[in-house]
């Protein structure tokens, strides 16, 4: 839960120092979905993320399962990035290193913040369709088909490529990593690390000082521990119950109550 | 000096954390109380190569080095002491002294499907009058033009129920009249070989440690590992390596111990407070964690030695007294935090007590350590 991990109350961004490294589950699943594309049709795959040196062990997980290259966006001046210049800096990797790209496969949200944002946000950076929170893809000649649950039914749509999709939690399995792999994913690796020079940003570029987004608090819900408990006749306590918390209810359903005739129950 | 672990032996821990959590920590109590050996799993185990972990990848394996070893058979040991168990035997004196003294024929012909997990391994020296006096074994193998005769019973052979490449002690009379120790590798159907009962011990219960019968045993001299009277240099070579992994299983049977031992202590409450508040418990907490950061770094220094090519065999032998000491005591505190839910089955507290002890036993006791530490000690110039 965000509320549980570490927060610089100042700043309001997450301290990563303190934070155990991890691949984001949603992005495992978006490699997974990228690795059975490959093995299936044949694809080069170039994982990238955006964060501190330590980040980098992620790539090497990625290259571990079978990920073609690695990128890490690493400068001291993206640290403190919301997620609006999060999606820019990676839309401007992409343009500048993987200008012919087909599809961009992201994980629906990050389990640190969860706000689910950077992947469509990379999509308007990019210029691109986009669709979000899919469980299946079927990549077909330049276009793909993707599904995803909404509601009751699954939804199944075609894009045309290049695109975006994020993969959600429900699919995907992520494999297991052999070891084998992961002693291979450090011996000479194609793993590269471009700092904020290399995506041709200013050099005063400062992404805390640059990002829109300010966090003013990350709380858990706590209860208040005020319930009350009407006693008495019915008709009095459901009297008692519209006089005394008739507006908060008729907020919270955005009807107004006082309409609504309720002296005859 | 750095003490911080590396990027890739972090990825390690993570890599083998997240299988064993997930395939293999809910059927490690069962495992343990029906004394069965998890095939199903070991399926798992095998294209992620826990079979084959030091050995080239030209056989198969993942070429890991020694310290990635030893994270790995810590993290597997962790969940289940008996699977460690059975990875690192497989790995250390299974397949490792095929590498080291087989010749080209015999690591082509081996080691292979042992490394794919298809053919587990066991190393054969302890005999009803031999175990830490090696010179006292009495299977024998007799030369013939182009073979030799195997005659004996090996005892407490671990992965012994389930082993299919079987590195065996024995002695034999050379030309000059005297006895020379040599080791053979025996395929487990050859004639003549079979498997005696599962022995029903104190823990390590999932592995099938068993006797094994020899009556006749036939195996060609390919079999033969090394030259004739090289058996001591083998085994001694052997039990160093696999030193490091017993090291690294009772540390990891420490670290389960230690972890459950905070949890409880932070959730039990006792006079309206946690167990943590008390300051006899933090002492214990404190013991505890000392004692496992100490054993940590002495398997690390152990490992990172044999990596450089150094001997290692006092280094080893230290690593394992001391990492076997404290998961003896470190479970045995482990229970007592738990008090009498800790000598329940109901918490694994109780397994990891059991498992401990023998890691003080096997792979030489504490007291052959001490000997072993001792003479290089003693044998450095002053």
């Amino acid at each position: 839960m965000v509320s549980e991990l570490p927060w610089d109350s100042k700043t309001g961004t997450l301290k990563r120092e303190l934070a155990q490294g991890m691949m984001d589950p949603a992005s495992r699943r978006a490699l997974e979905a990228a690795l059975q594309i490959k093995e299936t049709q044949g694809a080069h795959i170039c994982a990238v993320t955006m964060g501190p040196v330590m980040a980098q062990e992620i790539l090497h997980q990625a290259m571990a399962l079978g990920a073609d290259a690695g990128v890490l966006l690493t400068d001291r001046r993206m640290a403190g990035a919301d997620t609006f210049l999060t999606s820019h800096i990676l839309s401007l990797f992409i343009q500048r290193e993987y200008e012919n790209f087909d599809l961009v496969i992201c994980g629906s949200q990050t389990s640190d913040s969860e706000t689910g944002q950077v992947g469509p946000q990379l999509a308007e950076a990019l210029n691109i369709p986009a669709i979000g929170y899919v469980n299946q893809i079927s990549v077909k000649e330049n276009t793909v088909e993707a599904q995803r649950h909404v509601d009751d039914f699954f939804e199944i749509l075609i894009m045309d490529l290049p695109g975006l999709i994020t993969i959600d939690l429900s699919a995907y399995k992520p494999r297991y990593l052999a070891l084998e792999g992961v002693e291979k994913a450090f011996e000479n690796p194609d793993i590269r690390r471009i700092d904020v020079t290399g995506l041709g940003l200013d050099e005063s570029f400062n992404a805390l000082k640059d990002s829109p987004t300010r966090i003013i608090d990350v709380f858990s819900p706590t209860s208040q521990g005020n319930n009350r408990v009407l006693k008495g006749a019915v008709k009095k306590v459901i009297d008692q119950l519209f006089d005394e918390y008739g507006k908060v209810i008729s907020s919270a359903m955005g009807k107004d109550l006082k309409t609504h005739e309720h002296d005859e129950v | 000096m750095d003490f911080n672990p590396c990027m890739k032996h972090q990825l390690i821990r993570k890599t083998v954390r997240e299988f064993v959590e997930s395939e293999i920590k809910p059927h490690v109590a069962l495992m343990d109380k029906e004394s069965r050996f998890p095939w199903e799993i070991v399926d798992k185990m095998k294209p992620l190569n826990f079979f084959g972990l030091q050995a080239p990848r030209i056989y198969g394996g993942a070429d890991l080095d020694t310290i990635s070893y030893a994270i790995t058979i810590e993290e597997l040991s962790r969940v289940s002491a008996a699977l460690g168990l059975c990875v690192t035997v497989h790995n250390s004196v299974g397949i490792y002294p095929i590498l080291k003294f087989g010749t080209s024929e015999q690591k082509k012909r081996f080691v292979p499907a042992m490394a794919r997990g298809d053919s587990i391994g066991a190393f054969c020296l302890t005999e009803a009058n031999a175990g830490s006096d090696a010179g006292g074994v009495e299977t024998n193998a007799v030369e013939l033009k182009d073979s030799f005769i195997l005659n004996g019973t090996k005892i407490f052979v671990t992965n012994g129920g389930v082993c299919g490449t079987i590195l065996v002690f024995a002695i034999s009379e050379g030309k000059d009249q005297k006895s020379h120790a040599s080791v053979f590798i025996v395929e487990k159907d050859r004639p003549g070989f079979s498997v005696g009962e599962i022995e029903d011990l104190c823990g390590m219960r999932a592995n099938p440690v068993s006797s094994l019968f020899f009556e006749d045993c036939k195996v060609p001299k390919t079999n033969l590992l090394g030259k004739m009277g090289q058996g001591m240099k083998i085994g001694l070579t052997a039990l160093d390596t696999g030193r490091i992994g017993i090291a690294a299983q009772a540390l990891g049977i420490a670290q389960a111990a230690f972890e459950s031992s905070v949890s409880y202590a932070k959730e039990r409450q006792q006079f309206n407070q946690p167990l943590s508040k008390f300051q006899t418990i933090q002492n214990y907490l404190a013991d505890m964690a000392t004692k496992i950061d100490a054993s940590r770094l002495l398997l690390y220094r152990a490992a990172a030695c044999k990596d450089s090519g150094k001997t290692f065999s006092a280094e080893a032998s230290m690593a394992k007294l001391f990492c076997s000491g404290t998961a003896k005591e470190v479970t045995d505190l482990a229970v007592q935090i738990h008090g009498g839910y800790g000598y329940s089955k109901e918490y694994d507290v109780e397994r990891y007590f059991r498992d401990a002890k023998v890691t003080q036993i096997y792979e030489g006791t504490s007291e052959v350590q001490k000997m072993v530490i001792a003479r290089s000690i003693l044998s450095r110039p002053s």
